[in-house]
């Protein structure tokens, strides 16, 4: 088990190794400095300022220095923002982003699970229908237009929820509604199919047989077999979320991390786009090595580090 | 009970079947190939059909669509700027009628929806918040300083209002007045030559490369299953997004940026699969009588994978088309005047409480598309795949 984690992690750290290093040649690769764009200045400033960026380094030099500044957590100056760090503007906005995202997950915990149980225990019942119907909505909408039709309804035309902010409790269901909506919804519709997968299976008919409760059969037996499917696409999902959270937090004016992603993309603030990307990479891998440590909890047949 | 059963005589009704022992046996029905068993099924299921009926609709519209209309995606009439597609209309005399705009602007329009010509005030009295128009010699007053706004003639006689559908831009217009049925039938152009991207980057360089992958087995394999790994270890929308920032927006970029790294998911199934098929009796068959790689490759392996690789390929579309959306949505798309869902959508923010139909239109476009695709490539699973049926 230790070596295991031991060798998951050697190969994050070289995965990291070699997305940062791909993130950095593709950066460095555009034309032109990050300043060219700007309006005409004189060329000592350029200068001045290429200078102070280390940005008339040979590219090698400017690699070795960025790749030691990634081992000592230091993502570097902002281009556009003066005296703003990129590890100043994670700082600030991962707190926001993180909370976003524990709400979305927490949803599709509290909703997309029981719902997709519902509709299994009621197979082709009208609750079965109607989270089915609705699961496929939430899994093909987009989630921006989810976001806009959502704000439309309840911020502007029934105004009983902000349009923007996160103030108070009120400020977060919008922005969690839409951006968890697939999700939720994908969750649901795995569990459904799971579960009904799990109720044909013979170990259900003998836990019956046993005279087992069926609340029992169903938690015990059925959920616990059920839930290694899910367990495997949270991963993904929440890179998901992630990605989803750029047009949303741009969507609901929310100062996180995506909404500092998206400006940066617009500004061409590259060493921002650089660093946030270098984090999500690593968070991710994070999050994915996390859920199959989970997973060989959950099912035992799986032997972890084979 | 019994004696009524009892009575009952053989029926008459019956005649022994007089037919030769071959003509019992012939087989009357032909039999089906794989690919008509699988037309049959795909005929039978409903939501597939409404799947691709909905697709070759919108092909057909996006081709179409603009060699019939009168509008130009880029033209501007910024008169006609923010027209909803329902308008209300007052009839002021006989021949004569307006449509009053939100922003206050008259445009005179025929009884039955067209467009004429906008009106110019005849004065605008800002102290007292009231316009004042003529149109045909009646003078019209509009009272601004409550909402609803008043419209009324000089004694104060309001108008009669009718809805009447606009004629002259069916989905109304946008913010610059360009036609947004135009626009959003351009959108489907964009939406579906990304489908068409997605799709052929999938089975050109996802199948070659899995195939390959999982053919030559070994380190080679191990070597481009690690390059697949470090492209999926982050997201495919962040690596989008990346080349995009490098490549700058446009289409083009898009294209590039899509065909580069969309490829991925369907060569590790491609690769899964070839591995599985590769360990059959009917390889080594091929294999002894000295068959070519290649042609194992392509005669055996690839289409005993074809079910799989064309689900995967159709599943795939939808996020493609959902991702160039996205990029549009962030700016990193289409540059204006060329419209996508994506910044049609991102544009209709601004006034949404005032033009949400600006909204509603490219929305429903976008619904109406991954549906239909979604449908399709469930429906291809239903049928090419019955094992997968869950």
């Amino acid at each position: 088990m230790l070596k295991y984690i031991i060798q998951r992690l050697l190969a994050m750290i070289v995965t990291l190794f070699m997305i940062a290093t791909i993130t950095f040649f593709l950066m460095h690769a555009v034309p032109g400095g990050p300043f060219a764009s700007e309006q005409k200045v004189p060329p000592e400033v350029q200068k001045a300022l290429e200078d102070k960026y280390h940005l008339n380094d040979p590219v090698i030099k400017q690699y070795f220095d960025y790749m030691s500044g990634l081992i000592r957590f230091d993502l570097g100056p902002s281009f556009k923002f003066k005296g703003v760090t990129v590890n100043s503007l994670i700082q600030r906005g991962f707190p926001v982003s993180a909370k976003l995202g524990i709400f979305s997950v927490l949803a599709i915990l509290v909703l997309g699970i029981p719902l997709g149980v519902i509709a299994a225990l009621k197979h082709n019942k009208w609750q079965d229908t109607c989270v089915r119907f609705t699961a496929t909505i939430g899994i093909t909408v987009p989630s921006f237009v989810i976001a806009t039709v959502l704000l439309y309804i309840f911020a502007l035309k029934l105004r009983i929820l902000p349009s923007f902010g996160i103030e108070t409790w009120k400020g977060y269901v919008l922005p969690v509604a839409a951006l968890s909506g697939y999700s939720v919804s994908f969750v649901a519709r795995l569990t459904r199919s799971s579960l009904l997968e799990v109720f044909r299976q013979d170990y259900m008919r003998t836990a019956r047989a046993k005279g087992l409760g069926e609340s029992k059969i169903l938690i015990k037996h059925g959920l616990k077999n059920a839930l290694i499917p899910i367990v495997t696409v949270l991963g993904p999902l929440i890179a998901g979320l992630l990605t989803g959270s750029f047009v949303i937090e741009s969507i609901f004016a929310i100062p996180g991390m995506g909404g500092y992603f998206v400006n940066a993309i617009s500004n061409r603030d590259y060493t921002v786009i650089m660093g946030i990307t270098v984090f999500y990479a690593a968070f991710l891998l994070i999050m994915i090595f996390i859920v199959d440590l989970i997973y060989g909890l959950l099912d035992p047949r799986i032997k972890l580090g084979k | 009970m019994n004696d009524t059963i009892s009575d009952r005589k053989p029926s008459l009704d019956f005649t022994p079947v007089r037919a030769s022992r071959e003509e019992s046996e012939a087989v009357t029905t032909p039999s089906l190939t794989y690919s008509q068993d699988v037309w049959r099924r795909f005929k039978k299921h409903k939501s597939a059909m409404a799947g691709s009926i909905v697709i070759i609709l919108l092909i057909f519209t996006a081709v179409l669509g603009p060699i019939v209309s009168s509008h130009t995606y880029y033209e501007q009439e910024l008169d006609y700027a923010n027209i909803p597609p329902l308008l209300e209309i007052y009839k002021i005399s006989e021949d004569s009628y307006i449509y009053l705009h939100k922003h206050l602007k008259v445009i005179r329009v025929t009884p039955e929806g067209r467009l004429i010509e906008r009106v110019k005030p005849l004065k605008d009295d800002f102290l007292k918040k009231t316009m004042l128009y003529e149109i045909n010699g009646v003078e019209i007053i509009i009272d601004y300083n409550e909402l609803p706004v008043v419209m009324h003639d000089t004694q104060g006689q309001q108008f009669e209002m009718t809805k009447k559908m606009n004629k002259s831009y069916l989905l109304g217009t946008d913010a610059l007045g360009r036609d947004l049925l135009i626009r959003v039938i351009y959108g489907a152009r964009i939406s579906l030559l990304i489908a068409l991207i997605a799709t052929l980057a999938n089975f050109i360089i996802g199948v070659i490369y899995g195939g390959i992958s999982g053919f030559a087995g070994g380190r080679a394999d191990m070597i481009m299953m690690r390059i697949v790994d470090i492209i999926s270890a982050i997201p495919l929308t962040l690596y989008v997004i990346l080349i995009m920032v490098i490549l700058g927006a446009g289409l083009q970029s898009i294209i590039i940026a899509l065909s580069s790294v969309y490829w991925v998911g369907m060569a590790r199934i491609v690769r899964g699969q070839v591995l599985a098929l590769k360990e059959q009796e009917f390889i080594l068959a091929a294999k002894t009588i000295g068959v070519s790689t290649f042609r194992i490759l392509l005669k055996h392996l690839l289409p005993n994978a074809l079910g799989v690789i064309v689900i995967t390929a159709t599943m795939l579309i939808p996020s493609a088309i959902f991702l160039e959306a996205f990029l549009s949505f962030i700016g990193l798309g289409v540059s204006a005047p060329m419209a996508s869902w994506g910044t049609l959508c991102s544009d209709s923010l601004e006034a949404l409480r005032s033009f949400p139909y600006q909204l509603f239109v490219p929305a429903m476009a976008i619904c109406i598309t991954m549906f239909a695709f979604n449908f399709l490539g469930d429906g291809l699973r239903d049928v090419l795949d019955p094992k997968l049926r869950k």
